[in-house]
């Protein structure tokens, strides 16, 4: 198992979601329907040392792929290996080796950045040594040691996003899923976080991101997974995908070719 | 190494927030305070003097008067020639009470019994009965005392005070836990801080552990903090003496502390089922409302059915409220309070066992 999975650390199969809307969703979406299929047959895989990048439109299925990867939720149908973990079969084991960020899971305010990164490493049941000297790497690369005390409540956004990145990979994961990474950061911030993902990958690591921002995946993307209504419209190493275009005109290509001329 | 992280998050939560721990012991202040001036104003200060119609004769006679004359107050003993005159003057309010002992009183053997009659409406006659009742179980007495009233009126002696006590605790146990655990627990899910939790690998049992044992115990320290407010105070409210309480055995009193901490993680556990199916703090707290209603309904029960059969003991509240009920009334229900513990503390696991399994469905936690 651990050969076959070697070099491909992330495979989804067939990954399939669908939720119950309620009837203010209903409404919402301008459908009768209540059910909706927010993921629909995705597959893709993603490489050891590689940033993967789901990129799609807002409510194309990239977070819920990214849930059901993380396992917080379940696949309806297909499975998905991390390591060579199922997230159906063995969520304990998928939880052990990814990082997930993501703005749904929030850090308690009352807390410092110092309690809740101590706080999550027994979490991930990272010894004692070993938490401490990461946490002072960590604290000095993003510059939150002069912080370290203050409750996270009277942080800024910047730095809280910067406290929420680190204390969701304190257990040194081999597999990083960050959902939207940049979003609502100022330039300075979302360089810091962009230039890390960067130094995660020269470190070995696996990183997986969704987002809709065309230039970061250009920046940082090694293969990219184009989602548009929960179906993997292309996906392939970044190069292999654009050909002679730019990312933004093969999606528009893509997109039109799916849903036809934006009104 | 997981769980007690977990517990040790809630403990620091709770007393590291100066707000926190004003919430949960204000409440016992308060109603001592309250309870104290209210009682100050409706019953004054002045000495009593009490004129009881004895039968027999035993050492309690000369504890009963000590105590009395402590107090500052004073008692004049007659003999018991008339019965039925001496009732007529007992609820004419001439004297305040009947008191009969056997001549083997103090043997405490077979035979010993203590009777009294007493105008359930006097507060000298409720005061008296509070003191005989002290008295008598300081000293070791075993059986119940022998009670008339000559008042069918509204009984509000220590009968009324010992029904009305188990109520209050379950009451003041309910805010206690719910104070505590509607925040941990539904505020946790709103914030999206519990969903931060599960993406790690602990284990949701764990989760759910580390929510119950420290919610609990702080739980109780609040309910502590009421019940002292209400025990201290009560007995100045109801114009009773405050022997009334102190005068209960040693395993009256830990009976009493097994079944409000066998209770205590039973409501929290209760209340963190409710919190874990609710969206949100505002949802919790209306499911809440009506749960505290269900367990204030079932307590009332307990005020106004005084027999109920060995069935009680599965029900939970009620096993707790009756067990301690009779602790109170001076029984010692050993087996009723301890299989009530038990089965409270079964009741618990299963509560606990499906907050875990709460915590692994998508649909209760990430369900919109």
């Amino acid at each position: 198992m651990e050969d076959l999975f070697a070099n491909e650390i992330v495979r989804a199969e067939n990954l399939k979601k669908t939720f119950t809307l309620s009837r203010k969703q209903q409404r919402l979406e301008k459908t009768a329907l209540n059910r909706k299929i927010a993921v629909n047959g995705l597959s893709f895989s993603a490489n050891r040392g590689e940033i993967y990048g789901l990129l799609g439109p807002n409510g194309a299925g990239k977070t819920t792929t990214l849930r059901m990867l993380s396992t917080l939720i379940k696949p309806d149908e297909g499975d998905a290996y991390i390591m060579g973990h199922s997230v159906r079969k063995e969520p304990q084991k998928v939880r052990d080796c990814v990082g997930f960020l993501t703005g749904e899971l929030k850090l308690e305010t009352f807390f410092t950045p110092d309690y809740l990164f101590d706080f999550f490493g027994a979490m991930h049941g990272v010894e004692k040594e070993v938490l401490a000297e990461r946490k002072r790497e960590l604290f000095a690369r993003f510059g939150i040691d002069a912080f370290a005390q203050v409750k996270v409540g009277d942080l800024s956004t910047g730095m809280k996003q910067k406290v929420s990145l680190v204390v969701s990979i304190v257990h040194d994961p081999d597999v990083v899923i960050f959902d939207e990474p940049t979003n609502g950061l100022d330039v300075l911030t979302a360089k810091v976080v962009t230039d890390f993902l960067l130094e995660l990958r020269r470190m070995g690591k696996s990183i997986l991101l969704s987002t809709h921002i065309f230039s970061l995946v250009e920046k940082l993307c090694d293969r990219v997974g184009i989602i548009i209504d929960g179906k993997m419209a292309e996906e392939g190493p970044l190069a292999a995908v654009c050909g002679t275009t730019s990312l933004e005109e093969k999606f528009f290509e893509l997109y039109h070719g799916l849903k036809g001329e934006i009104v | 190494m997981k769980l007690v992280a977990l517990m040790k998050k809630e403990f620091h939560r709770f007393f590291h927030d100066p707000r926190l721990i004003v919430t949960i012991l204000l409440p016992g202040i308060v109603i001592f305070l309250l309870y104290t001036v209210l009682g100050n104003i409706i019953h004054t200060e002045e000495s009593r003097e009490l004129k009881v119609y004895l039968s027999g004769n035993s050492a309690v006679v000369g504890l009963l008067e000590q105590q009395i004359n402590e107090s500052g107050d004073k008692v004049e003993w007659l003999p018991l020639e008339n019965e039925e005159e001496a009732r007529a003057a007992v609820k004419e309010g001439e004297a305040t009470a009947i008191l009969t002992l056997t001549e083997n009183f103090d043997s405490f053997g077979e035979g010993a019994r203590a009777g009294i009659v007493y105008d359930s409406g006097s507060e000298n006659g409720s005061y008296f009965y509070g003191l005989v009742s002290s008295v008598l179980i300081s000293v070791g007495m075993r059986f119940p005392i022998d009670v008339q009233t000559v008042n069918d009126s509204a009984d509000i002696g220590r009968e009324i005070l010992t029904a009305l006590l188990p109520f209050l605790v379950v009451t003041f146990v309910f805010s206690a836990c719910m104070s505590v655990t509607l925040e941990s627990v539904a505020g946790e899910k709103e914030r999206g801080t519990l969903a931060t939790i599960l993406a790690t690998s602990v284990k949701r049992s764990h989760i759910a552990l580390g929510k119950i044992i420290p919610l609990s115990c702080i739980s109780a320290i609040g309910a502590a903090s009421s019940f002292l407010g209400v025990v201290l105070s009560l007995p100045k409210l109801m114009g009773l003496d405050a022997t009334v309480l102190v005068g209960y055995s040693f395993v009256s009193y830990l009976l009493l502390f097994l079944l409000i901490l066998s209770f205590v993680p039973l409501i929290v556990s209760a209340i963190g089922v409710v919190s874990t199916l609710s969206r949100s703090v505002k949802e919790a707290s209306a499911y809440t409302s009506v749960l505290m209603i269900l367990v204030m309904l079932v307590s009332i029960v307990s005020l106004v059915v005084t027999q109920m059969g060995e069935w009680v003991i599965a029900v939970p509240v009620l096993n707790a409220v009756t067990a301690m009920g009779r602790i109170l009334g001076g029984e010692l229900p050993v087996w009723q309070s301890l299989l009530s513990v038990g089965a409270n503390l079964l009741y618990t696991v299963v509560l606990v066992w499906a907050i875990a399994k709460m915590l692994s469905s998508e649909k209760v936690m990430f369900g919109k």
